[in-house]
């Protein structure tokens, strides 16, 4: 924050050197001419659609942003950049574009669904302007979204690995809005997911017994399996969601926890290993990216 | 004409030439009894069960309906019964009412049951001296379709309905919890499936390369 503040100062606003004698006047001239009235409006517009839990570090996040974004613009720009020159500094600059289009698409959840969709066009068109002329965001910054996304969301490399091999771009590719926004979408979800079935894990197994017992694990997962499985056909939707819904009611899964007891194989199962089944079961229904 | 409801197919059959009975054994200009059959057979080793019979009516007043049915499935006698007797197609035999009406016989009018049927005679009668030929036209048979199994919606339906307290839930996690953990996994996954996007990179297109124009340049 340091060279930021250094800057900042560099960049005083005109009108402020001159007549501090006139306090109350000045006052309100002061805030019109700094624009006050818009940043803080801005503020707490992105606050509102946002909900975060902590205000006063998405202000501060906010703000920290709106920063960036008057640095970087050519009126603003350091002295580092001007020396190293053009490869250096548009690498730089990409990244900064990824962090401040990573902030977007942070700032609501995928449920919120106007304000997430508002969100990743945001960071699209940021994406977008590092690409130069391509009509599209260049794919390995596409790559690298989605890596960020889902290490952030506490996914572990190895267990989004395989979700990123779907869903990856080469470098010389160029990516549209639409696969864009799936991408982004389906590691949002995927992070979700990836939280529940840890939260799952811990439910299943006993806690003072150590790792849960393999028979009732897959027995778990295998009423998920089936409940996904439930054939489309030409069924309405609301059927389908009712009849996969019946598969993993209370009932049920009392019905297959209790023969799972009886009757299912030996031995244990970890959380890496269960967290992996589980995401298995969500890949293979991810589309792949072509 | 065939406008049955669940517009089956009518099954091939042979629509013997009419006979008129006659009375003695004279030929030629004899007196017309006003009796007339018509067989209609059905391909050998083929025996149906009659949803229905249609017919375009020509003059006829009155008709009865028998049946040549089999016994059992394959093995057993075939025998002749009657389905229906006298039937009026026509109001009154000497008006023209009704004489060239479509008429629909359905298996539930008949007096017996017309299933394993190989052959049918139609006994027409035409009683009024007016109308000295009569006959029945386009008479078609349909098959009796069995109703297809209610579709099994009603089974995981039947399901929800707790019929039995699974037993033993001792050292097991408890449903309620593992059950809305399970539902909020599959939520998402549903989310991430309805979200697909028909867009594509076009990963694998080709560029125009293989016109035909440029490889017949070689």
């Amino acid at each position: 924050m340091a060279d930021k503040e250094k800057r900042r100062s560099a960049a005083v606003p005109s009108g402020m050197s001159a007549g501090k004698a006139t306090k109350s006047d000045s006052d309100v001239e002061f805030l019109s001419q700094a624009g006050v009235g818009e940043l803080l409006r801005g503020a707490i517009l992105k606050m509102v659609e946002a909900r975060s839990d902590d205000p006063i570090g998405f202000l501060a996040d906010h703000f920290c942003n709106l920063a960036s974004v008057t640095d970087s613009s050519p009126a603003g720009c350091g002295d580092e950049e001007q020396m190293n020159g053009g490869p250096v500094s548009a690498c730089a600059q990409e990244q900064q574009h990824l962090n401040r289009a990573l902030w977007h698409l942070r700032l609501a959840h995928h449920s919120q669904r106007s304000a997430f969709s508002n969100n990743v066009r945001v960071a699209y068109d940021l994406l977008n302007i590092s690409a130069c002329q391509r009509g599209g965001v260049r794919g390995g910054l596409y790559t690298q979204t989605l890596q960020c996304l889902c290490s952030e969301g506490g996914v572990p490399a190895s267990t989004s690995a395989p979700l990123l091999r779907r869903l990856h771009c080469q470098d010389h590719e160029v990516v549209p809005y639409d696969v864009f926004r799936h991408g982004v979408l389906t590691c949002a979800v995927f992070s979700d997911y990836i939280r529940q079935s840890q939260k799952l894990y811990a439910e299943v197994c006993c806690p003072h017994e150590g790792p849960a017992s393999r028979a009732l694990c897959m027995a778990v997962l295998g009423t998920l399996k089936e409940a996904l499985e439930t054939s489309t056909g030409c069924e309405p939707d609301s059927i389908r969601y009712l009849e996969a819904s019946a598969k993993i009611s209370p009932n049920r899964l009392a019905q297959a926890m209790e023969g799972a007891q009886s009757r299912g194989p030996g031995g244990n199962m970890d959380a890496k290993e269960f967290e992996n089944a589980a995401a298995d079961l969500f890949i293979t229904r991810v589309k792949v990216v072509f | 004409m065939s406008c049955s409801e669940d517009h089956t197919e009518s099954v091939d059959c042979t629509v013997k030439p009419p006979v008129f009975l006659q009375i003695g054994d004279t030929k030629g200009d004899s007196a017309r009894s006003g009796v007339c059959v018509v067989d209609v057979t059905l391909p050998y080793g083929k025996p149906i069960n009659i949803e229905k019979i249609t017919f375009k009516n020509y003059y006829t007043a009155y008709v009865t309906v028998r049946l040549l049915r089999r016994k059992a499935e394959k093995e057993g006698s075939t025998k002749w019964c009657t389905a229906l007797t006298d039937l009026a197609l026509m109001d009154n035999p000497h008006t023209d009412g009704g004489s060239q009406n479509y008429f629909s016989i359905h298996r539930r009018q008949m007096q017996v049951q017309p299933d394993h049927v190989e052959s049918i005679r139609l006994i027409l009668r035409q009683p009024s001296s007016a109308w000295r030929i009569f006959s029945l036209e386009d008479i078609r048979l349909f098959p009796h379709k069995e109703l297809a199994p209610e579709k099994e919606v009603s089974d995981w339906l039947s399901d929800l309905i707790v019929v039995k307290q699974p037993p033993d839930l001792e050292g097991l996690p408890d449903p309620q919890t593992v059950s809305s953990s399970i539902q909020q996994m599959w939520a998402l996954t549903e989310v991430m499936q309805a979200n697909r996007t028909t867009a594509s990179i076009g990963r694998f297109d080709v560029d125009g390369c293989y016109d035909i124009n440029l490889l017949s340049l070689t």
